[in-house]
């Protein structure tokens, strides 16, 4: 076993740094075909005519489809199926597709595209979610049979109305965190051909290839059997490509090709205009306390901006509700969520959904809690941490672990926080500074009500070395290495003896998204098992060439098999030329355990509710203001984390620096300036992510922790790591400004005001 | 359309002719002609830096460059810094460092540090985060892309003397 | 989307092609960005033509050529010395991309409220050398920008090159620019400064002008003169902050309401309130 010290490069960073890494953008087959869509840019409407006749004439146009195109249902979700693969009657958003186009060249696709006349009838649109729940808001889907109520959700545990009632103190607010869009930079894209054999043959930048092919089958009909997906390196996803991108248009165009590849690419406008978002949220909750501080009640109530299309709106609200009270003890809960439709962007995945909405929550509470008592937030979050063996917020006690307490101790020692009085004396001229701390939560795999599983198979190639077929994307994160790592310290072998097959449905086993935490740790778990069925298989042949009638005793090492008794070895090359293909494959299966006695609460649940794994955080953020511009620059960010045991330093530092960098970005600069439906920051000039000049050095220090049936005893921890900055940063801006912050992103505008000028 | 004309550069290192319509981004003419995808394309509007490329030792956004700009020039892309079995200092320092996660932004971040490098052998973590303040990056929090790059120009100095 | 593309090495062959309609490419870094839609225009590159870009001085003057990119002039020691407020605006300017491939010229031509150069070179009291067919005319900055993308360049007319009579060595030169992050940001709010005072403090000149606050980057005359023979303190710089805030007239768009740029656009001259 190695320490956590242990320092493992990762496999597929080379071939990235020099360029050769091909991802699925980097494949153009000589002659593909282009394929565009023509959308709507009206928020909501009734098609009254599609004239593409100018467009079909464009030459070096193959083909352009419509509605009547689309043989299947027409319609994709990854639950609910809500969202049509092109629009024939109504468009519920300004990036919804009407029409689909197949060129030679990029050129005549644009021409063609720009040659599509559309025609609307607008109907009344729905932006706010609260007014969409109005009894007379037009409805978005006017078959729905609860109007704009897309999803409904109730967790309760005691009596939480009496408890406030009873309570010495209470805090309330009214807390706001915005749409979010992923800015991976590898923009949504795929190629797809039908081949001779009748294959639908695509590469995509995919974070749910298995899936994937049920979606596109019930959309359009086919058998999904017929469909291969394959998944290479992906740009970037942190879930924007768990769900419909492009992969049933691009199907649908490949069905129409002739046999031709034809290839999609959105551009980054496109995206930001149809690519899915984490849903903004409104948040009214109160908690109330002793007056010592002790945690007694909370109650409130979440809503959900859906955009016209369900997704997984359901299960990250679900999600929202079950870490609503943070990693805090508290006795008495009753929680309310309501996912609302609405003509905005489409809701979805977003690393740490739901998760990050709530959080805001309970941490600003938390701060409001210690203004009023006149406490140190960090001293009164230390106070109510949830212990080991403690129930959570919705009454299921977690696995045992590293909890919120040792995360916010590690920080509480970081020099950031100890000699924080010096360095806000030390604030340069028009500067002011201030620090904060909070504390975060997130829980690992899809819950209960789906089996998160994933299928492994190992291969001994002929030569001897290995191939690991790993069916979970990796966006990233890094998990195709670590897989590496994991299987070349079961097996006894040197990294470089293993070769990696990249997600593919036809060679791969089956496994669910690269999403949730899981990755590392339901394929991982897999992967070992095979690990573990490989080296027994390779004892037991190794024991007929060498002569042994204890195999148990031979050892592995480094490309052979020795018997310790005689000191003869055979190497594993000869192995791989003698056994026949069949002999050389182990396969093996892991499904993530879930909630044994779930609480009777969140009846409404099917899918994902409740966790029972969950990993811990704690963030520090140390801000300064320009008193004349209220600008604020983050000066210092320290994250602590207890996910387990370390495979590898690099591989969790990676993580919590880019999830913090991702929360720091929602805080302080992604604005998406939404009005009427329509993003008005809709392109990366003024959609912000941080640059390098925006960022300080995160630091990242990991709390021991062990999480026994884990892969190598860690645990998920892709996501924890945003949560922290949102929150982190409001308590610092109070310390500093004063500025109460009930609303991310902070904006100059709000510290200006807070700070009244100077004058 | 117009008609396509006769490019003459050098091309990682090769004399390269190309016919090509003039009227076309580098970026496709790199990308979907020749293959060398190692230039990204995450905006097609300069705010992102994936595609870089140097032309004449210079760092230039190939989404913003027609392919008559190519003419005549000494142009490199990641592909002509370095390969897996020999790769730049840059790039083998960005593998070392933990600087690489979906690697996608990497390959422009490499020609940014190359063009800083050659300028300014040895930048501190303010100057490499201004000089690669044109590539996003959206995985890393760049702590770490700004170790690689200080790590690749202790090398190069190391290398030189 | 480009068709045709030109590559003149020469204005006398430059003329003929922006006569028959061609556009005028400086670096690209606006133009190709405008012109992603599917209509196909004509260009005409001018990085071949050599005239356009050098840097030089003589007779008092310093003469920018409208194709050195900002790269170029934020390193050349002509700039650095002399032309501080101009270095400090390309600093802010894009990114180092944008800036190794952006020119000078764009950025006038292109007359965005938001250039980034404007403010500086209007506070250099800036002119413009432009050339056509027709022969040259010079023209100060601050009458060539007429609107947000509209210029006095005439149809076949050229920016040839920005001509600046540097100030005084001991002239205050600032530059400061809001953006809504540190690297790749447009401008809310921008304000450029020279000012020269004599022996006792006293300002004897200030140029002051601003960018994102008007439909122009502009200069700020009854700033200026509130400044004027006044000594730098809080009292004299938050008067003439008060007159930027009552001269400009800001839009809200997405990056800042207009209420907000107005508070700023007087907090920027606050910084150069001296510090016991």
């Amino acid at each position: 076993m190695t320490g956590p010290d242990a320092v493992f490069p990762r496999a597929d960073a080379l071939a990235k740094a020099v360029g050769a890494e091909r991802y699925s953008a980097d494949v153009t087959p000589p002659g593909c075909l282009w394929a565009g869509v023509r959308r709507a840019g009206v928020a909501h409407a009734l098609i009254t005519g599609l004239d593409v006749a100018a467009a079909r004439a464009t030459p070096g146009v193959v083909a352009v489809l419509t509605r009547r195109d689309v043989p299947g249902t027409n319609r994709q979700g990854i639950v609910h199926k809500d969202q049509p693969v092109l629009c024939g009657e109504r468009v519920r958003h300004r990036g919804d597709p009407v029409a689909l186009v197949l060129a030679e060249s990029r050129e005549a696709l644009a021409l063609a595209l720009s040659r599509i006349d559309a025609a609307f009838s607008p109907l009344p649109g729905v932006f706010e979610p609260a007014a969409a729940l109005d009894r007379d808001a037009p409805y978005v889907h006017p078959e729905h049979p609860d109007g704009n109520l897309l999803a409904y959700g109730l967790v309760e545990k005691g009596d939480a109305p009496t408890a406030l009632a009873d309570c010495a103190v209470t805090v309330s607010g009214e807390y706001h965190t915005p749409m979010q869009d992923h800015v991976f930079l590898e923009l949504p894209n795929g190629t797809a051909r039908l081949t001779p054999a009748g294959v639908l043959d695509m590469v995509v930048s995919t974070q749910a290839p298995f899936r994937d092919r049920f979606e596109i089958a019930h959309a359009l009909g086919l058998n999904p059997w017929t469909i291969r997906v394959r998944a290479p390196y992906l740009g970037g996803g942190f879930g924007g490509k768990d769900g419909a991108t492009v992969q049933c248009l691009l199907a649908l165009a490949a069905l129409n090709a002739g046999g031709r590849w034809v290839k999609m690419v959105w551009d980054r406008e496109e995206t930001f205009l149809a690519g899915y978002k984490r849903h903004a949220a409104v948040m009214r909750v109160t908690l109330g306390a002793d007056a010592d501080g002790t945690l007694r009640a909370l109650t409130g109530s979440l809503l959900f901006d859906a955009g016209p299309y369900a997704h997984l709106s359901g299960e990250i609200m679900a999600l929202a509700l079950e870490h609503a009270g943070g990693p805090y003890r508290i006795p008495h809960t009753r929680l309310e969520g309501s996912c609302a439709y609405t003509n905005n962007p489409v809701g979805g995945a977003f690393r740490g959904f739901g998760v990050l909405q709530s959080s805001f929550a309970i941490e600003r509470l938390m701060d409001a809690l210690a203004t009023r008592l006149g406490r140190d937030p960090a001293g009164l979050r230390l106070q109510n941490a949830l212990g080991r063996g403690e129930p959570n917020a919705i009454g299921v006690t977690p696995e045992p672990g590293a909890g919120a307490a040792e995360c916010l101790t590690a920080v509480l020692a970081h020099p950031a926080w100890t000699e924080r009085a010096a360095w806000k004396r030390q604030a340069p001229p028009f500067t002011r500074r201030g620090v904060g701390v909070t504390c975060m939560q997130n829980a690992m795999g899809y819950g209960r009500g789906l089996p998160d599983a994933a299928a492994a198979k190992l291969e001994l190639t002929k030569q001897g070395t290995f191939r690991i077929y790993n069916s979970v994307p990796d966006m990233g994160q890094g998990n195709a290495s670590a897989f590496v790592t994991m299987a070349a310290q079961a097996l006894h072998q040197s990294p470089e003896a293993f070769a990696l097959i990249q997600p593919d449905t036809r060679h791969c086993l089956p496994a669910g998204s690269s999403s949730a935490s899981r990755t590392t740790f339901t394929f991982g778990n897999a992967l070992l098992g095979a690990c573990r069925a490989m080296e027994a298989k390779l004892r037991a042949r190794a024991a007929l060439a060498l002569l042994c009638d204890d195999p148990a005793r031979l050892i592995l090492s480094p490309g052979l098999v020795t018997d310790p008794a005689t000191g003869a070895a055979v190497p594993l090359a000869r192995l791989g030329a003698l056994l026949p293909r069949d002999d050389r494959l182990c396969v093996d299966q892991f499904v993530m355990a879930v909630v044994e006695n779930p609480p009777d609460t969140g009846r409404q649940f099917k899918l994902g509710f409740p966790h029972r794994f969950y990993s811990h955080g704690a963030c520090l953020c140390a801000v300064e203001v320009d008193e004349l511009t209220g600008r604020v620059r983050l000066g210092r960010c320290v994250v602590s984390v207890a996910c387990g045991r370390v495979l590898s330093l690099e591989g969790v530092t990676q993580q919590v620096q880019g999830a913090a960098a991702q929360g720091i970005g929602l805080a302080l600069f992604e604005d998406p300036a939404l009005e009427n439906g329509c993003m008005g920051a809709g392109d990366l000039s003024r959609y912000l992510i941080p640059t390098a000049l925006d960022l300080p050095d995160i630091d990242c220090l990991i709390v021991a922790d062990d999480e026994p049936t884990g892969p190598l005893g860690l645990r998920g921890m892709g996501e924890v790591g945003i949560h922290g900055p949102g929150p982190a940063i409001a308590q610092a801006l109070f310390d500093a400004a004063g500025l109460h912050v009930t609303r991310l992103p902070v904006t100059p505008e709000d510290l200006l005001s807070a700070l009244g000028g100077p004058e | 359309m117009s008609a396509t004309i006769r490019l003459q550069l050098t091309l990682n290192g090769v004399a390269t002719s190309l016919d090509v319509r003039p009227g076309r981004r580098a970026i496709d003419v790199l990308r979907d002609d020749l293959g060398l995808t190692a230039a990204k394309e995450s905006c097609g509007s300069g705010e992102c830096g994936a595609c870089s490329i140097l032309v004449n030792g210079e760092v230039r956004l190939s989404c913003l460059m027609l392919a008559a700009q190519l003419d005549g020039k000494d142009v490199v892309t990641a592909e002509g810094l370095g390969t897996a079995a020999a790769p730049h200092p840059v790039q083998a320092a960005f593998a070392a460092h933990g600087a690489v996660q979906c690697g996608y932004c990497t390959p422009g971040m490499t020609v940014a540090a190359v063009d800083l490098l050659a300028r300014q052998p040895d930048p501190d973590r303010e100057q490499v985060r201004r000089a690669l303040s044109g590539n996003l990056c959206r995985c890393t929090g760049y702590g770490k892309i700004v170790d690689a790059v200080l790590a690749a120009a202790k090398t190069m100095a190391e290398e030189k003397s | 989307m480009i068709g045709a593309v030109y590559c003149p090495t020469s204005l006398e062959a430059l003329w003929p092609l922006l006569a028959d309609g061609a556009h005028v490419l400086a670096g690209g870094t606006d133009l190709l960005v405008a012109k992603r839609g599917p209509a196909s225009c004509a260009v005409a590159l001018l990085e071949g033509i050599g005239e356009l870009a050098g840097i030089s001085e003589g007779d008092g003057l310093i003469r920018l050529g409208a194709m050195a990119s900002h790269a170029t002039l934020a390193r050349h020691p002509l700039v650095r010395q002399h032309l501080a407020v101009l270095a400090l605006a390309l600093e802010t300017l894009g990114s180092p991309p944008i800036r190794a491939m952006g020119t000078l010229g764009g950025n006038i031509a292109t007359a965005s409220p938001a250039g980034d150069t404007l403010p500086a070179l209007l506070a250099l009291n800036a002119r413009l050398e432009l050339a056509s067919a027709k022969g040259r005319r010079v023209v100060p900055l601050a009458d060539f920008l007429l609107g947000p993308g509209r210029t006095a360049l005439a149809a076949g007319e050229i920016i040839a090159a920005v001509v600046v009579a540097p100030p005084a060595p001991a002239a205050l030169q600032h530059f400061e620019k809001i953006g809504r992050r540190d690297a790749l940001a447009i401008a809310v709010a921008s304000l450029a400064a020279v000012i020269a005072t004599d022996a006792a403090g006293t300002v004897t000149e200030a140029r002051l002008a601003v960018g994102s606050l008007a439909p122009t980057a502009r200069r700020l005359p009854a700033a200026e003169a509130a400044l004027t023979g006044q000594r730098l303190n809080r009292e004299s710089l938050t008067r003439a902050a008060a007159a930027i805030r009552e001269a400009v007239s800001p839009m809200t768009d997405v990056r800042a309401s207009a209420a907000y740029r107005r508070q700023a656009a007087g907090n920027l001259l606050l910084r150069l309130t001296p510090q016991p």
